[in-house]
């Protein structure tokens, strides 16, 4: 039995060392909510009691809001613009499927690699010579290019399990490419579409590498108005707004497994009715 | 179908590649060239990368933290992975959970957290002074300890994910066997397991060196001005010095790094694969 | 306790990545706060500054002259109250005695943006409110005017601050600040701010090496007119001595941050954030002019400015106007760089003030011919090696 009780000493190791690890990586998250509702004006654990008044401060101050205002549009602009393009590409590229096409395809993931400094520096100067500093369009663009790369992963994941001869009946039915794509090609990859959308939503609505490079006073963004408040002042404020935050990550996660395991379930249904 | 209907395909394409070459591609190619024209056409900006002591140090310093920061997260993701594996259906889906609202989260909000506890007269300190374990504050902000920290918090996600996709289709009955044959649970591990989980160990530790190596946020929030890696003295001496041979001389260094890490490791490992491409 | 609302106005007038903040943009942000706290009266300031208006300005230029007339200025500063501040004190006795329009842009004259704007010869601005370190740097990269001497007036200033490519049109200090519940007695120099047994604690020194090398010197014993030239070998090992217990500031409210939270004990920071922090501590945290660093802000004219170069001149010399300076000082904490303004200065005020002979005669002009001169290392300036240096040894 020595044997049994190593296995399980062992087990209860690794068991242990992976929860510590999977604390260590929630910890942060879970200490930001006690410090946003501290009754303290500097950040701290609640001492007479819990107060709201840290997320008042955030829902009445003009400022945070108008940053979190032009986070919400450059996001769903970029997102629009990313989904549109990448999902188009993502789709080309796989009904030609030929060699050119698959090398396009690795082409448009390059903003994956290349590191985010990198990316800014470039983005300044040609933005620049552009005019568009410090512009919505100019933000837009930039996050748009670095969103492109998920949507087509994505997306091309989708259309990987999708049967290419419904398109092919479509169009030998007389269907024309675009409406083809409306209403045989979207509907089927609409999971991966919105993984993508999702994708491309977080990415710009958190991106701040790029945003300290190309714009300076008229866009000022959400992550923006945090890192200058780290840098300088660190309040309670930034832990309601980081609550908020967190408490959104959660409900996207949330929505992004609902879509899976929804698809999951539709997949398990056809196959039902198929047999 | 047609050839001339084929083609049309080729127009979906196109606008998201003009963009993408125009806006992107164009402008990192100019970066580069200006990394050879300025102050004047040359490589004198590639030079300094060998005679200057203080790009050494820097590039040094990044070298170290991301080579900690690998080592540290591929470890611990794997011991998460393997956990993960073993575990029961639920409580897999919580582990998961928490590993996916890490990945999700603002690098931005997570670098505060760190901050937020790691302060003098933050959260970790006060504890420890209340407990009575320390009596005056630990430096444990603002140095390579909090760098590091916060780094792997930040990788952690992107080494478990692949080393567990990996193992989730390792096939259970290969240890069972080494075990029915007599060997010790650690022996079934080391030689069956192991070897079989190279492909997600090796995709972990490439994404978590190439995403370190051009880090920028964590490094300069925890690293508060003593922790300088290559990514913020770019930002320094191109708006700060307005040495922009300088620092567009190190961004396409940093580039050529990232590329060079990938381009050795494409030979043992399909990248496309690591980077979920496919 | 009521809660800290600074916040909000610190991040909303502050724009830049705060590392390269300048004092200028500091100013801005501390008189927004003033304003928000109702220390300035923005109706009566407005009426004041209205009155200046009607007092005849020193100068006289341009009227008569044949030469052909700017429409506008631009001058370019920080924003904030600084905007209306700068159109009431400097803005307004110009266009009444020239006839140009001046039009302040608050969208901060970030050296990066000259040098892209110069050399792209887009230059939309006529004359930037920058730091000396700013105006080394873009002389360095020849997008720069020379200051035309013949129409601003040098004996305005003092002469330290009136360099080829720029010149002064405020003053500030690097001053000791401390927090006096922390220390055994008061610091007096910075001999005492290196003495870590005597004075345990943090300190705090800033990223960027100018303001900070001249108390090296003196530190290491370097009697204070004689600290240029700087030994900068000499000055980096004293840096190392307590660079264990050195927290650096970006941003002025970062050097401000510090001593909030109880990191650091001692500073060298500017004088305007020192004052405030006395004022929010209800004088816990001090400064001493002791050894003080005076430097100032800085004039610069980008090549090619729409306006003209002659126009922009002309602007600058009627800002050296003591009256004009003194209503700046009031509203924004910036000392007179005229130093015939000092007298002018309301005498409750005056502790406030660098320029002060009394306060004067305790510290040291900070000298840009040094910063400028070769290093004798490559190409490199003192300025230039001293930035490398500075950041080299702060973070090994």
């Amino acid at each position: 039995m020595k044997g049994d009780f190593r296995e399980k000493f062992g087990r209860g190791l690794v068991l242990g060392g992976a929860w510590t690890v999977l604390a260590f990586l929630i910890l942060p998250m879970v200490v930001i909510f006690p410090v946003s509702v501290t009754d303290q004006y500097y950040l701290s654990l609640p001492k007479d009691g819990i107060s709201l008044e840290h997320y008042a401060a955030f829902f009445t101050n003009e400022i945070w809001l108008s940053a979190t205002a032009q986070s919400v549009i450059i996001a769903t602009c970029a997102t629009i613009f990313a989904v549109i393009l990448g999902s188009l590409c993502a789709i080309g590229c796989w009904r030609l499927s030929t060699n050119l096409s698959e090398s396009v395809r690795t082409f448009m993931l390059i903003p994956i690699i290349v590191p985010t400094i990198v990316q800014a520096l470039a983005m300044y100067r040609f933005w620049i010579d552009l005019g568009i500093i410090d512009t919505y369009i100019g933000v837009i663009l930039a996050h748009t290019l670095v969103a492109i790369p998920y949507v087509i992963i994505t997306v091309s994941a989708s259309l990987a399990n999708f049967d290419l001869r419904q398109e092919q009946a479509a169009r030998s039915l007389g269907a024309s490419m675009p409406q083809t794509i409306r209403w045989v090609i979207v509907p089927s990859i609409l999971p991966g579409l919105l993984s993508g959308a999702l994708f491309a939503f977080t990415i710009s609505f958190d991106e701040i590498v790029m945003v300290l490079f190309i714009t300076s006073r008229a866009i000022y963004t959400l992550p923006k108005r945090i890192w200058n408040g780290i840098e300088d002042h660190l309040d309670p404020t930034i832990a309601a707004v980081a609550t908020m935050l967190i408490a959104a990550t959660l409900a996207l996660l949330l929505l992004d497994l609902w879509v899976r395991h929804r698809r999951q379930r539709r997949l398990e249904q056809a196959a039902s009715v198929g047999e | 179908m047609l050839a001339s209907q084929r083609h049309t395909y080729w127009l979906l394409i196109v606008p998201a590649v003009l963009l993408m070459l125009v806006f992107y591609i164009y402008p990192l190619i100019q970066v580069l060239w200006i990394s050879v024209t300025e102050p004047y056409f040359g490589l004198q900006n590639y030079e300094a990368l060998l005679t200057r002591p203080l790009l050494h140090r820097i590039w040094l310093t990044t070298l170290r933290i991301c080579l900690i920061t690998t080592v540290i997260t591929v470890i611990l993701g794997y011991l998460v992975a393997y956990a993960m594996a073993k575990v029961g259906e639920r409580q897999r889906t919580t582990m998961m959970f928490c590993i996916l609202l890490t990945f999700w989260l603002s690098v931005l909000i997570r670098a505060f957290a760190w901050v937020m506890l790691l302060r003098n007269g933050g959260l970790i300190n006060s504890a420890l002074m209340s407990l009575g374990i320390i009596d005056s504050d630990l430096p444990l902000l603002r140095n390579e300890f909090s760098v590091i920290v916060g780094m792997v918090h930040f990788m952690m996600p992107l080494a478990v994910l692949p080393i567990y996709s990996n193992m989730s289709g390792i096939d259970g009955r290969y240890v069972s066997a080494a075990r029915g044959l007599g060997a010790s649970p650690w022996e079934a591990f080391w030689h069956i397991h192991l070897p079989l989980s190279k492909p997600g160990l090796i995709a972990a530790t490439i994404l978590v060196f190439v995403f370190s190596l051009g880090f920028f946020i964590t490094p300069a929030i925890l690293g508060g001005g003593k922790v300088v890696m290559i990514s913020e003295y770019i930002q320094v001496s191109f708006e700060e010095t307005l040495r922009w041979g300088q620092a567009t001389m190190l961004a396409s260094s940093l580039l050529f790094a990232v590329l060079l890490t990938l381009a050795l490791v494409a030979r043992f490992v399909d990248l496309k694969k690591v980077f979920g491409a496919r | 306790m009521k809660p800290n609302k600074d916040l909000s106005k610190t991040l909303y007038e502050k724009d830049l990545y705060p590392d390269e903040q300048s004092f200028a943009e500091d100013c801005a942000l501390i008189a927004a706060e003033r304003l928000r706290r109702g220390e300035i009266d923005r109706r009566s300031f407005v009426k004041a500054l209205g009155m200046l208006g009607l007092v005849p300005v020193a100068l006289k230029f341009g009227s008569g002259s044949a030469a052909a007339q700017a429409k506008e200025l631009v001058i370019v500063n920080w924003g904030g109250p600084a905007v209306e501040a700068y159109a009431n004190a400097w803005g307004a006795p110009f266009e009444k005695a020239s006839g140009t329009k001046v039009i302040i842009d608050g969208t901060g004259p970030l050296a990066s943006k000259i040098k892209a704007m110069v050399e792209a010869k887009a230059v939309t601005w006529d004359v930037c409110d920058t730091g000396t370190g700013t105006t080394l740097v873009l002389a360095k990269q020849d997008v720069l005017e020379d200051i035309d001497y013949g129409i601003v007036d040098k004996s305005k200033m003092a002469p330290e601050f009136a360099y080829q490519q720029g010149c002064a049109n405020y003053m500030f200090s690097f001053v000791l600040a401390y927090n006096k519940a922390k220390v055994a007695s008061a610091p007096n120099g910075w001999k005492d701010f290196w003495d870590l047994k005597k004075f345990p604690g943090g300190r705090t020194l800033r990223k960027q090496p100018n303001g900070m090398l001249e108390a090296c010197m003196m530190a290491a014993g370097r009697s204070p007119k004689d600290v240029y030239p700087i030994d900068l070998n000499l000055a980096m090992s004293k840096l190392k001595e307590i660079k264990g217990s050195v927290v650096a500031w970006g941003s002025g409210s970062q050097s401000q941050e510090v001593f909030r939270t109880g990191e650091v004990v001692m500073g060298n920071i500017w004088h305007t954030r020192a004052n405030l922090l006395r004022r929010d501590s209800n004088g816990e945290i001090l400064w001493n002019w002791q050894d003080g660093i005076v430097t100032a802000g800085m004039w610069n004219v980008p090549k090619g400015n729409p306006a003209g170069k002659e126009t922009a001149m002309k602007f600058i010399a009627s800002a050296q106007d003591p009256a004009s300076q003194i209503e700046l000082f009031k509203v924004m904490g910036n000392g007179p760089a005229n130093p015939a303004a000092a007298s002018m200065v309301p005498e409750d005020m005056r502790y406030i003030d660098p320029g002060q002979p009394e306060n004067m005669k305790l510290q040291i002009l900070q000298s840009g011919y040094w910063y400028e001169e070769p290093s004798g290392k490559g190409k490199l300036t003192n300025d230039e090696l001293s930035r490398e240096m500075w950041l080299d040894t702060l973070s090994s």
